[in-house]
């Protein structure tokens, strides 16, 4: 038997892995999941007589799963989470990212102009869209840390603010 | 006897690059793929019969690039260019320069394409046809006074579009006067960006509309047929995500009446080839001429599994000067077709694009299910592109049967490394409202904003996936991939077994 530890979202689970009769047998918390392998990381799992096609793949130290067409992430307890995405950004109010990748065509405010709760502050293009990217909050602009035709990733922060109270 | 072109070149990319070599090679035609360094291990590259680097990822390095692609049709000995959709298959110059270098454009003759490509030019005709249009503007202004008064005379909402508009690109809605500068700027932005031509013009919204769209085909010798509508009401974005024939809204008289008007629309427009005639239907019945696509479609699988007809083959025939054939004629509208598009986005997040690289990708099989793809395993979803990675196309007997098994097929669909909209479907067919023919173009916003967290077994879900962690841990085989891992798709994974127009009898 194997025993392992993951979390999903802030919750942690506790898998234990064994062989019954020549099938993989993983227990989660009551229930029991039979599985079979169909090819590198595609399985069938079995519980109560009902079956999940599973997509499975490891990477950057995360789990990304599919099940019935949704994707779930799921980490190793312990690890750190080293994946960098818009979401990793989130509460983190007062610098604002690109939420893809893309190119800045059109920066809507300037150090010092104060900004409302969803106001407009910058334009994003990936993929032939624009995405307007609106405030978080409101305040004062800090910082503005590109131009207009600037590649910018999703790790650095494009404007800054400072907070209103 | 007109001969049909002996070797292809595709002036595209991903999964209409794909599908039409697979038309090509049902008329035992050569074909060429065009790629561009983002595109240098993809699926449409490795499966055509040769293929010629043209350049950088931007698309005016290479997919847009008149002089690359005509280089390599002269190079390879290609003697007709199909441009797919997108990209230069609207682009009245480019047929131009196709007829001036001797090679056969695959599409309709400049003259159509510049007619009907331009939005506004295009309204013209349909109403001289005596087809109904909506309300709006006669020409392109740039000024910001004229779209004052024009949205002031029919009234908001108001709809401000790209004069070479299409796929939603350079189309912006507009509530109030407030926001109307800021959606001009926006759309000739982006109209620029994607057509290379910032004009836009302003015509009043149909609320609540259903976009109903005829196919039609039309040949040199002024014959001229549509082949039944695709229903295409469920967009987000103001793009279609989710497509149907037959409607539920049309009974045999509006069908007529609205496949009479397109076939009208067409021969006006003195068009040949495969196009689409787009209209809004609104709740009293009401139908308006919207647009006329002058190319081969996205959604154009459904029409082909309902009646049977390999539009891409027709569309060789047509440009070869051939009149249409007799098969054509004898159609029906055979069952019920749905189509998904499967986009790289994060339905979660306003249908942001996700960007990355598919650690894992699989496609469902079965009885009547076809998918037309542009990846495999490995694939790298950019930012260079749209992020469509793939249709998945479903034919049943009827509507319900259809929904069901396209509902089975997106589950077991099986893509990781990018986030998409498979969930988001799922919901939307398995909605009320859905089943009930229920839908208009503003479906996503009524239906789908409110999100109940689905109580059902999501417990069930984590504990599950964390079981799958945990099967994936155990396994020596485990996929562990690296930032710098760059896997070429694998060719035995490449094509789907799909025919069309075979999956159901009778």
């Amino acid at each position: 038997m194997a025993e392992f530890e993951f979390i999903i979202g802030d919750k942690t689970y506790l898998a234990e892995l064994k062989q019954e009769a020549g099938t993989t047998v993983i227990k989660v918390g009551d229930l029991k999941f039979s599985f079979k392998e169909l090819s590198p990381g595609h399985f069938e799992a079995t519980n109560n007589g009902k079956a999940y096609s599973i997509a499975a793949a490891k990477y950057q130290g995360k789990f990304l799963i599919d099940i019935d067409a949704m994707l779930f992430e799921v980490s190793e307890s312990g690890q750190e989470d080293f994946g960098v995405d818009a979401s990793a950004h989130a509460g983190e109010k007062d610098r604002i990212y690109a939420p893809m990748p893309g190119k800045i065509v059109k920066l809507l405010v300037k150090v010092g102009d104060r900004v409302s709760e969803k106001q407009p502050l910058m334009i994003v293009e990936a993929m032939k869209m624009e995405n307007q990217v609106n405030s978080p909050a409101a305040g004062i602009v800090k910082a503005v840390n590109a131009l207009v035709g600037d590649q910018v990733d999703t790790v650095s922060a494009v404007i800054e603010l400072d907070l209103d109270d | 006897m007109n001969s049909l072109p002996t070797k292809i070149l595709i002036a595209n990319r991903s999964e209409i690059a794909v599908r039409i070599i697979r038309g090509c090679q049902a008329l035992g035609i050569a074909t060429v793929a065009v790629y561009s360094e983002a595109d240098n291990n993809s699926k449409h590259k490795l499966l055509a019969d040769e293929s010629v680097h043209i350049g950088n990822s931007p698309p005016l390095e290479s997919y847009l690039n008149f002089d690359k692609i005509i280089d390599a049709a002269k190079f390879t000995g290609a003697d007709a260019i199909h441009p797919g959709y997108g990209f230069l298959s609207e682009n009245a110059l480019f047929a131009e320069r196709c007829q001036k270098e001797n090679i056969k454009f695959i599409g309709p003759s400049p003259e159509a394409i510049r007619l009907m490509g331009d939005k506004i030019e295009s309204r013209k005709v349909a109403a001289e046809a005596g087809v109904p249009v909506t309300p709006g503007m006669a020409g392109c202004a740039a000024d910001i006074d004229s779209f004052r008064a024009e949205a002031a005379r029919v009234g908001y909402p108001v709809l401000i579009k790209a004069s070479a508009g299409g796929g939603g690109k350079g189309m912006r809605a507009v509530e109030n006067e407030s926001e109307l500068e800021a959606a001009i700027e926006a759309a000739q932005r982006e109209a620029q960006n994607a057509f290379g031509d910032d004009r836009v013009y302003l015509e009043k919204m149909i609320v609540n509309p259903r976009h109903i769209e005829f196919q039609i085909l039309a040949d040199e010798h002024g014959n001229c047929m549509h082949l039944f509508e695709r229903e295409c009401s469920i967009q987000r974005r103001h793009q279609k995500i989710i497509e149907e024939t037959p409607s539920v809204a049309l009974d045999e008289n509006l069908r007529q009446k609205m496949g009479d008007d397109a076939v009208k629309v067409a021969k006006a427009a003195n068009y040949a080839n495969a196009g689409t005639i787009e209209f809004l239907l609104d709740e009293n019945g009401d139908y308006y001429f919207l647009e006329m696509n002058t190319r081969l479609q996205v959604e154009h699988p459904i029409t082909e599994m309902v009646t049977g007809i390999d539009l891409v083959a027709e569309q060789i025939k047509i440009a070869a000067g051939e009149k249409l054939g007799k098969h054509l004629y004898d159609i029906s509208q055979n069952g019920h077709a749905i189509e998904c598009r499967i986009y790289a986005e994060d339905a979660d997040n306003n249908f942001m694009p996700s960007i990355g690289k598919l650690l894992f990708y699989q496609e469902p099989v079965g009885d009547g299910v076809r998918v037309d793809s542009g990846v495999a395993t490995g694939s790298k979803i950019t930012i260079d592109y749209d992020p469509i990675m793939s249709k998945l196309i479903v034919h049943a007997s009827d509507r319900q049967t259809a929904i069901t098994n396209m509902i089975e097929a997106l589950k077991s669909y099986k893509i990781l490394g990018v986030k998409t909209c498979r969930h988001f479907i799922t919901k939307i067919l398995q909605h009320e409202n859905f089943a009930n023919g229920q839908t208009f173009t503003n479906f996503i916003e009524t239906n789908m904003t409110n999100k109940p967290k689905s109580s059902n077994g999501i417990e069930t879900y984590n504990e599950l996936a964390v079981a799958a962690a945990a099967m994936l841990s155990s396994k020596s085989s485990s996929l562990l991939y690296s930032d710098t891992d760059d896997l070429p798709p694998s060719p035995w994974q490449m094509l789907g077994d799909w025919s069309i127009g075979s999956s159901i009898s009778g």
